[in-house]
């Protein structure tokens, strides 16, 4: 097991180098220049180009890129906070993001699940049909037409929530409610997945062969299911659980757009707008680091949470 | 004993045979039923599930306007007009209701100027409400007919307007179309790839497999958003960059698919049959063993088109939707956003048409899955 996961480690630290290579390549080599000001005097450019080595090769360049990342220096921004450095940056968006989004993972997990077994146990019923129905709208339509939608309806014309996120507001009732529509927008789609995957499990469960011993001890349906289907369906649940989390984090990115959240997302699609490259790499590196940690965490997990499966060891 | 030669018979007179089993009755009976293939097979299957079977016309209804839509009225995808920017939806058809009939509620308007037709022209005012008194000054809520309040009378957009006059009508259907061009253009390049990647790895295995497969989990490994991003970043936002940046993560779903089903079938004994026959590796790979793989090959294809359409829509949303004037849902979707509360319509239709081909596609990819492969139903 320790083999195995160094193992990973060292592919996760290859995997994010190989990111962080491309990431210079695409900046480096992108059409177009630094200079957005064609008055410059030469002088000023070769001073500029001097200090930023841009005037050394390309594979010298990515020395110092590599070199300042590894002494955690990821540059400064030159357009969304001239002069910031883009870590100071992060450190105040990041927090924000992470926040919401597991708001609404930790909110979605619970609904799910109850919505789930409710499905398996009134299975081909009225209940169980409607919750498939709604399973499919709420996995298919995408999160920021959610987002949308609850913005108009409920924020505009119902005038329940605040129309957009308040950054201000201290913790308390006026931060719960100008959360609320955004992390509802995000919750939709792992609750769906959530609850297809449980009743899937549940349903499949419900034919083995000691839920029939349980049945055969006097237990009814429904106390079967609750008390050793469920416990049987919670293994493989945390592995979609996990990998869930990434998909949220890119959702979240037009989320925050649309509520004017000052989270990642937002600074992401300015930094891309206003070509503040510095800034759009260290986000993208750490939107990198966090999907490639779950993944490592989901792999490592299959091991834990049931024995059964060897990870990576012999045969 | 005399051993016979076949030339021997050919000598004896042909009265001489007898049919063995002349009198005999045959017992055994024809088959009344037609045979059924495998794509037969899975369309009745197919037909039974309703909600599919519904969800494909709904694609096919959306495929005909997607086609048809942009010339069923004179106005082109980019014909800008000051005059008339920002107009609410008008369908002479819906008029009746009360929806869709070019109204709009303007607010805090003085009363006394209601009768003036040089502020309000002939037959424009609707409905009057909300009347009350503010320092003094007697204000009212007015619904008007927008197109004869701000001169437009003759004209109808069916969708409305956008900030530069353009008809929503032509370019919503015009974006449908690019969107889905995006989406079918990107997952067919992708089977295409992923096929003959897969079909190598699995029909010659060992290390080319081995090498194959490592190159394909070090793409997988890179988080899609990120790369997408820098794919577009770098290209500039054209139709073929868009395309490509979808391609780039999207084959090795369909290579490893391809590759487990090379494993599940190149030792069967209809294969091996075949190679002692002499047939090249060419032929036994695309004539008999990928055949076998056709069924989950539609099917993850068409679970593919929607997140394709969604993956274009979020590069619009990002900033890196396509460059104007050409319109896609995505890039309707995020124009509509910036002026979400002041004109609905801009956003909310793009909104439902997405939502219903996402829908759609949804429902025709699952009822695919459970008709190639019955084990899986309701997974």
């Amino acid at each position: 097991m320790t083999k195995y996961i160094i193992q990973r480690l060292i592919a996760l630290i290859i995997t994010l180098f190989l990111i962080m290579t491309i990431a210079f390549l695409v900046v480096r080599l992108m059409p177009g220049s630094f200079y957005d000001n064609q008055d410059l005097p030469e002088t000023v450019i070769q001073a500029i180009n001097a200090k930023y080595h841009f005037d050394k090769p390309l594979i010298v360049q990515y020395f110092y890129f590599i070199g300042n990342i590894l002494h955690w220096d990821w540059g400064t921004s030159i357009a969304i906070q001239p002069n910031v450095p883009v870590f100071d940056l992060l450190k105040t968006r990041v927090p924000i993001s992470l926040q919401i989004n597991l708001i609404s993972l930790f909110i979605s997990i619970p609904i799910g699940i109850a919505a789930g077994s409710l499905a398996a146990i009134k299975k081909n019923t009225l209940v169980d049909h409607f919750i498939s129905f709604m399973v499919v709208i709420f996995i298919s339509v995408p999160s920021f037409i959610f987002a949308t939608a609850l913005q108009y309806f409920l924020a505009y014309k119902g005038g329940l929530f605040p129309i957009i996120y308040d950054a201000a507001a201290a913790m308390g009732t006026q931060k719960a409610m100008s959360m609320f529509l955004p992390v509802m927008a995000l919750t939709f789609s792992p609750i769906a997945r959530v609850t297809r995957y449980l009743r899937a499990e549940l349903a499949e469960t419900m034919n083995s062969e000691f839920l029939l011993l349980a049945r055969t001890k006097g237990l009814t349906y429904r106390q079967a299911i609750m008390r050793h289907g469920m416990r049987n369906s919670f293994l493989p649940l945390a592995n979609i659980i996990i990998p869930m989390f990434t998909n949220i984090l890119g959702g979240s990115l037009v989320i925050e757009r649309i509520f004017s959240i000052p989270g990642m997302g937002g600074m992401m699609i300015d930094s891309i707008s206003v070509s503040d490259h510095s800034v759009t790499i260290a986000i993208l590196m750490f939107y990198s680091f966090i999907s490639l940690v779950t993944m490592l965490i989901v792999d490592i997990s299959y091991g834990i949470i049931d024995p059964r499966i060897r990870v990576g060891g012999r045969k | 004993m005399r051993i016979y030669s076949k030339e021997d018979y050919r000598e004896l007179d042909e009265k001489k045979f007898k049919l063995v089993q002349m009198d005999h009755d045959i017992k055994d009976e024809k088959f009344e039923q037609e045979p059924v293939g495998f794509f037969k097979d899975a369309l009745i299957r197919f037909r039974q599930n309703k909600a599919s079977v519904l969800a494909f016309f709904i694609i096919c209804i959306v495929l005909f306007f997607t086609i048809f839509g942009p010339y069923m009225n004179s106005y082109g995808f980019n014909d800008q007009n000051s005059d008339t920017i920002n107009m609410p939806c008008k369908i002479p058809l819906l008029a009746p209701l009360g929806i869709c009939d070019g109204g709009k509620v303007i607010v805090n308007r003085r009363a006394d100027l209601l009768g003036d037709p040089s502020y309000y022209p002939e037959g424009s005012i609707l409905e009057v409400f909300n009347e009350r008194e503010i320092q003094g000054v007697k204000m009212v809520d007015v619904k008007v007919d927008y197109y004869k309040y701000t001169g437009n009378g003759d004209k109808c957009f069916w969708f409305g307007t956008d900030y530069l006059g353009r008809d929503l009508w032509t370019r919503l259907w015009r974006g449908s179309r690019v969107s889905l061009l995006i989406a079918f253009v990107s997952v067919i390049t992708n089977v295409f790839i992923g096929v003959i990647y897969g079909s190598i790895a699995g029909y010659y295995g060992g290390k080319v497999d081995m090498i194959l497969m490592r190159i394909t989990e070090i793409i997988s490994a890179l988080p899609r958003i990120v790369i997408i991003t820098m794919f577009i970043m770098y290209f500039g936002t054209g139709l073929f960059a868009i395309i490509m940046a979808l391609v780039v993560k999207g084959w090795v779903h369909t290579a490893r698919m391809v590759r487990a089903q090379f494993y599940r079938f190149k030792q069967r004994e209809y294969v091996l049959a075949a190679r002692t026959l002499g047939i090249r590796d060419g032929i036994l790979i695309f004539r008999h063993i990928l055949p076998n793989a056709i069924g989950p090959i539609i099917t993850s294809s068409m679970i593919a088109i929607p997140s394709a359409i969604f993956a274009e829509s979020f590069l619009a949303y990002i900033g890196l939707g396509l460059q104007a004037p050409e319109p896609s849902i995505g890039v309707l979707l995020s124009q509509g956003q910036k002026v979400l509360l002041h004109y609905p319509n801009q956003s909310i239709i793009p909104g439902i048409l997405i939502s219903v081909l996402m829908i759609s596609f949804n429902l025709f990819a699952n009822g695919l899955r459970d008709s190639f492969d019955p084990t899986l139903r309701g997974a």
